[in-house]
């Protein structure tokens, strides 16, 4: 039985704003599973539904067989929850606020002085433990949050872009915390308009634009889903509309060729067995002259995947998207 | 039994932060401090004028000034609720397994903990002063209960406007000028007597009359029963009205 269960849910804020217009997921125990999506895409709308701090419109959202309009104290008991922007006292130290969570849990103070001791073991936050959270760097509270996340053992942990404003390398230290957290069992659902995240963590994945879900899989069969290889064309910042949408069109005559979409100078298509098809390709657009500035051919991305059902790049100004090469060192790495 | 300990958990969190921040203690204790210092010395010689019945403005002022700690205090509470909400606390306190009343009962008694420290510290500062209270230890100590129930009752306001509006600066700043005309309308610097008859009439309806005339009866006249009765049936009133509707601001709130 699926732990989470989304049917049909609905959010309608007043004034009229529908951030969640109809979704349905299920996410089984053990699983990472993630929202990927632009801000506004209905993400934390979604999961503040979850964790029991915003009421939904229509639609049910169970967890863990319960239900979360129903019985929101049964579900607080089971699920953690880390904000995007934290939930910290900064007039009380690392550890005081772990014990807090702990007594707000019903812990008694020795245990959840125990756990705290053990959480803060876990985030690398033990020498700063006894310092006022106050003078905590952004990635400390990061981590200090989602310790508070697990004071009580949830068997859920929802996480609102659990990396957002970090650096790289407390990106992936982050990273590494919830992949061995999931392997202890804990389920996650997760947030993230980072590319890489929703690649490296999610065992499975919603791309959601518009509060609606434009396709669902794990990230290796969404990005197989697009049939081939991506190959960009792209002309000279000054060509125009002309040539590109002249190239559009060769593009969508070459064999093999599915899938065209343009995003400002290139054009972008998916290749069925790229290498194989690629000289048809150039040759192509050699014959009909058009002024390539550069070609490319790479496996497809997220970012591929995205742009496919959204029509969109899903442009985050902090992160490049990334290569597949880093991506691959980083799960050595981790 | 269940209550009481969450009750507890969250009124020691605040606790904590009163300990570590001692700004803020002093934050609402500034101001009546001032105003101690400076009217029991600007307005000395009022005592002298026909009718004003009492011995010395310090010993008409200094109830005054008890009421006023209650009432900054009680604005301070507001503050307090929009930085939890900003800071995600609420939330953190919202999606754990607490009854909702708990965390409002929490909130107050952490509120009635903080403005019983500062009237003590008031009245202490009074009797250095040269303050005397008529009816002693017993009597401070009825003073302190008093001026905490109105406090909580005030914080009903304050917590209204910063559920309200999630802004501390505009929470502090409609605090100051609710409270300001209210304290000056009452009487809190002159007695009824030589108060301007419209006004007089202003300050019967007003509640900071009744609870200043109780405080005032306990330091200068001893027990006298009518004006405690009175002051706790107006604080009851009043907290009827600002708790009820403190309540359904936060009900509001997290729904």
């Amino acid at each position: 039985m699926a732990i989470l269960e989304a049917t049909d849910l609905v959010k309608v804020y007043t004034g009229g704003v529908r951030a969640v217009d109809g979704i349905n997921f299920s996410v089984e125990e053990g699983e990472v599973f993630g929202f990927l999506g632009p801000n506004g895409a209905g993400k934390t709308t979604t999961i503040r539904i979850g964790v029991t701090l915003l009421a939904l419109t229509s639609g049910t959202f169970v967890i863990d067989g319960i239900d979360v309009q129903r019985r929101p104290e049964e579900v607080r008991r089971r699920i953690g929850y880390a904000a995007q922007s934290v939930g910290i006292d900064d007039d009380l130290t690392g550890r005081e606020n772990l014990i807090l969570q702990g007594r707000l849990h019903g812990m008694s103070n020795r245990e959840a002085g125990a756990k705290a001791d053990e959480l803060l073991g876990v985030i690398d936050l033990e020498d700063a433990a006894g310092r006022r959270a106050g003078t905590f760097s952004w990635g400390m509270r990061k981590r200090l949050d989602l310790a508070q996340a697990l004071v009580h053992h949830p068997r859920v942990l929802f996480l609102d872009e659990p990396t957002t404003g970090l650096d790289p390398q407390n990106r992936r230290a982050l990273w590494t915390y919830l992949r061995r957290l999931n392997q202890s069992g804990v389920t996650i659902f997760l947030t993230t308009q980072y590319l890489e995240e929703a690649d490296v963590l999610c065992g499975r994945l919603a791309i959601i634009d518009h509060g609606r879900i434009k396709i669902e899989g794990s990230p290796g069969d969404l990005k197989a889903g697009l049939g081939g290889d991506m190959v960009t064309v792209t002309l000279p910042r000054e060509a125009g509309a002309g040539p590109l949408e002249h190239t559009r069109a060769v593009l969508a005559g070459v064999d093999g060729c599915t899938s065209v979409s343009v995003h400002e100078n290139s054009v972008s298509v998916v290749l069925r067995d790229g290498g194989a098809h690629l000289a048809d390709l150039v040759r192509a657009l050699d014959a009909a002259a058009v002024p390539v500035a550069r070609l490319e051919l790479a496996e497809p991305t997220l970012d591929d995947v995205f742009l496919k059902h959204t029509g969109e790049r899903l442009r985050v100004d902090e992160v490049r998207p990334p290569s597949r090469i880093s991506g691959h060192r980083m799960r050595a790495r981790t | 039994m269940r209550s009481l300990r969450e009750i507890h958990v969250i009124w020691g969190r605040n606790m904590r932060k009163l300990v570590r921040v001692p700004t803020l203690l002093g934050f609402s204790l500034f101001q009546p401090l001032l105003f101690l210092v400076l009217f029991s010395q600007v307005f000395s010689s009022m005592a002298k004028l026909p009718g004003f019945g009492y011995d010395n403005y310090l010993q008409f002022l200094v109830p005054t000034i008890v009421g006023l700690t209650a009432l900054n205090s009680a604005f301070q509470s507001g503050m307090g609720m929009v930085t939890d909400m900003d800071a995600g606390m609420l939330d953190k306190f919202l999606i754990a397994p607490l009854r909702r009343s708990s965390i409002l009962l929490g909130k107050i008694a952490a509120d009635a903990t903080r403005m019983a420290i500062q009237s003590s510290l008031i009245i202490s500062v009074s009797f250095i002063m040269g303050a005397r209270f008529k009816t002693g230890l017993l009597g401070i100590l009825a003073m302190i209960v008093i001026a905490v129930l109105f406090g909580i009752a005030w914080a009903g306001i304050s917590n209204v406007v910063a559920l309200r509006t999630r802004n501390a600066e505009l929470t502090m700043l409609i605090g100051i000028l609710i409270t300001f005309p209210i304290l000056f309308l009452s009487t809190g610097f002159m007695p009824s007597a030589l108060l301007p008859s419209w006004l007089d009439t202003v300050a019967r309806f007003n509640p900071i009359t009744y609870l200043v005339a109780a405080l005032r009866a306990l330091v200068n006249e001893g027990w006298v029963w009518t004006a405690i009765w009175q002051c706790l049936a107006v604080t009851a009133g009043l907290a009827a009205v600002t708790l009820t509707a403190a309540t359904r601001a936060f009900r509001k709130v997290i729904s």
